[in-house]
């Protein structure tokens, strides 16, 4: 595929180079598209929609799978894949549940719990870190391809949060915890602003960093990039560590609105959705924009939010969504097609 | 020649196979014994014939997982429409309608992968999703246990049946015969037909295999085609062996097909493949599932020895792999 290159000619003029930008970012601008009129639709076909009971509970449930999200994506923008996100996520949160559970004394006073509290995250966030380092070791040095690694240690992973529980709840958790998961600051759920956090975090580390250059650099071509003096391996070790981080921070997220931990939650169908995510935002080897996989996943709270409320009262309403999201999803590609056709050619 | 086979991933896999069937054999002597092979035939079966289908798909580069959803859209529709006319007879009549069905939807896939140029994992994820939602929202969200008439002693038909010192009578389900035919078939076509080279072509390099005359979105379609139609049997035979239709048949599974294929030697990446490695890729994930029930390591820590013994068989190969390209060439790609 070759690229046009419009931007020479595009350059002169203010209006040709603001013309180039809105090029160069069609993608993003499609997708806030997407958005905007979903959201406009379901504001205007549902009384409770535009609601701030519902803007706020929307901004509760989509950080989770957020997160998981730019665990996945950076790991999809270096060629590869981490099915193992939500397998790493309920063991850093069966860990961290466990450590709480079995360590907080019972007339701990408030400080004390919070320090507690404070161990138990470092243990979440060492426990992501540990199978991230794993994961990375097995893809960079052993040389797995990184759908298999992932498949087998995503097996390993949920079979140590089983066999630690049991395959049982991890409860009991401080009240404090909740904080987390169920909080507002200034009127903004936590966990949204933890998600805005991460999303600029990434975005600074992939394309403001040497690391996340030779990190995108690898995606696009392994064999170039080594041939260039990258070291290929170290690079994808870092990057699977980065993937597993995030995702402990969606386990202590999880943790935290549901006040348990357990090996079962988000399961096969979060580790798609973060794929379906990837996939919506276009992000392939080398290329892609965190800023688009930030609007891929307010599309798909809407969507979800929107037809909850849409088909109230229908059975089985819930599967309606999966069907629709499906459809969009190929709709979007249709719609792509012909919108690069111009821009793109072959 | 004989060096050739040693040499071949196929052949790691199948040294994989029979060393872990030792050892399980070794700690529990009954894993030695006829009712362990046909109760271990009898349970990949399906997973056969799935990854049969996809394997075309996988050798000419793309990667799908909407096969599963494919399965159930198909068997699950088919089951329910049938009960609706208030059919009795066998079981011929749903596998032409769901392989009919079948085939419309992986050309569906196949379409929208030619004509819109798409990746062809963004498709099948897309249709994973809305096939699942599908069959759940428009044709019901409950199992059905009622099958009709002519259906019921399907499950039982065995081609051989074998006197077994642990569990008495014991057979080999007739639908083995489906798995050797489809997978002599997909043998063929991928060895000795212009499409099963295009294939290999294709996921080699398709620029390349555009410009040597390869019809590569005439050969796209009948991967697809292919996919469609073995997904629709696979999910319909799984119905009949465990004698109910499930919506939501295979949703967890498409990675562990996908899994066995590329143990078996398929490259993720396209261009290298075979129905043996597949076969042999799908026996021993079927054997690990096995051999823990056999050893007797308790249920809470089975999931975790099946994530060790994954990442070991992953590693072996790969490192054989690398050692083999180290020694080959001067550099290596990641």
């Amino acid at each position: 595929m070759t690229i046009r290159d419009t931007s020479d000619k595009a350059t002169n003029s203010v209006s040709g180079r603001v013309l180039s930008r809105i090029r160069a970012h069609s993608d993003t601008l499609q997708l806030f598209g997407v958005l905007v009129v979903l959201f406009i639709f379901f504001s205007v076909t549902e009384d409770k929609f535009l609601t701030t009971r519902s803007i706020t509970s929307m901004g509760f449930q989509l950080p989770e799978l957020g997160v998981l999200s730019l665990a996945m994506m950076i790991t999809i923008l270096t060629g590869g894949i981490d099915l193992s996100v939500n397998a790493t996520s309920n063991m850093a949160a069966v860990l961290a549940g466990l450590f709480m559970v079995k360590f907080i004394p019972k007339e701990a006073g408030e400080a004390q719990i919070v320090l507690y509290l404070g161990g138990a995250l470092l243990v979440a966030l060492l426990v992501g870190w540990i199978s991230g380092t794993f994961n990375g070791l097995l893809i960079g040095y052993v040389g797995v391809p990184p759908i298999l690694a992932t498949l087998a240690t995503m097996t390993l992973y949920t079979g140590i949060s089983v066999g630690l529980t049991g395959g049982t709840t991890v409860t009991g958790f401080p009240k404090q915890l909740s904080v987390i998961g169920a909080q507002t600051l200034g009127g903004i759920p936590i966990p949204f602003i933890v998600f805005v956090a991460l999303t600029i975090l990434t975005h600074i580390f992939i394309y403001h960093t040497a690391f996340g250059f030779k990190a995108r650099m690898l995606g696009s071509n392994p064999t170039a990039s080594d041939f260039s003096g990258v070291n290929n391996r170290s690079v994808l070790l870092k990057v699977y560590m980065f993937s597993g981080v995030l995702s402990a921070v969606t386990g202590i997220l999880i943790m935290g609105r549901t006040m348990s931990a357990a090996y079962e939650y988000g399961t096969t169908t979060y580790v798609l959705l973060a794929i379906l995510i990837s996939v919506l935002a276009n992000i392939i080897p080398g290329f892609g924009r965190i800023l688009d996989v930030f609007i891929a996943v307010l599309i798909l709270q809407v969507l979800s939010t929107g037809f909850h409320m849409f088909l109230a009262g229908v059975r089985g309403s819930s599967f309606f969504k999966d069907f629709a999201w499906g459809v969009l999803l190929i709709l979007i590609f249709i719609a792509n097609y012909f919108i690069r056709g111009r821009r793109y050619q072959g | 020649m004989l060096n050739r086979i040693v040499k071949t991933r196929e052949f790691i896999v199948f040294l994989i196979l029979v060393a872990l069937s030792v050892i399980v054999g070794l700690i529990n002597p009954a894993f030695f014994s006829i009712s362990t092979v046909f109760d271990t035939l009898r349970a990949a079966i399906v997973y056969f014939i799935m990854a049969f289908g996809v394997l075309p798909i996988i050798i000419s580069g793309g990667i799908d997982i909407s096969f599963v959803a494919i399965a159930a859209v198909t068997s699950f529709s088919t089951h329910m429409l049938l009960l609706k006319l208030g059919y009795e007879g066998g079981t011929l009549l749903y596998y032409l309608i769901a392989c009919t069905m079948g085939l419309l939807a992986g050309l569906l896939n196949g379409f929208l992968v030619t004509r819109f140029n798409l990746p062809v994992f963004n498709v099948s994820l897309a249709a994973f999703t809305m096939w699942y939602g599908f069959n759940l929202f428009f044709i019901g969200a409950t199992a059905n246990f009622d099958l009709p008439a002519g259906t019921v002693g399907y499950y039982a038909r065995f081609i051989i049946t074998a006197r077994d010192p642990f569990v008495g009578k014991t057979g080999l389900h007739v639908s083995i015969v489906y798995v050797v035919l489809i997978g002599l078939f997909i043998w063929w076509m991928l060895k000795y037909t212009t499409i099963g080279r295009g294939i290999y072509a294709m996921g080699g390099n398709r620029e390349v295999a555009i410009r040597s005359g390869f019809n590569v979105p005439f050969i796209t379609l009948v991967t697809f085609a292919i996919m469609g139609v073995l997904s629709a049997v696979a999910g319909v035979t799984q119905a009949f062996l465990s004698r109910y239709f499930n919506p939501v048949i295979f949703i967890g599974q498409p990675l562990d097909v996908l899994a066995a294929i590329i143990l078996g030697g398929a490259s993720i990446t396209g261009g290298r493949g075979s129905v043996i490695g597949t076969a042999l890729g799908v026996l021993l994930i079927q054997v690990i599932n096995r051999a823990l029930i056999l050893t007797g390591i308790p249920v809470q820590w089975q999931r975790l020895v099946v994530g060790i013994i994954l990442i070991v068989f992953t590693s072996i190969p790969a490192l054989q792999e690398r050692r083999a390209r180290r020694i080959g060439h001067t550099t290596e790609a990641a």
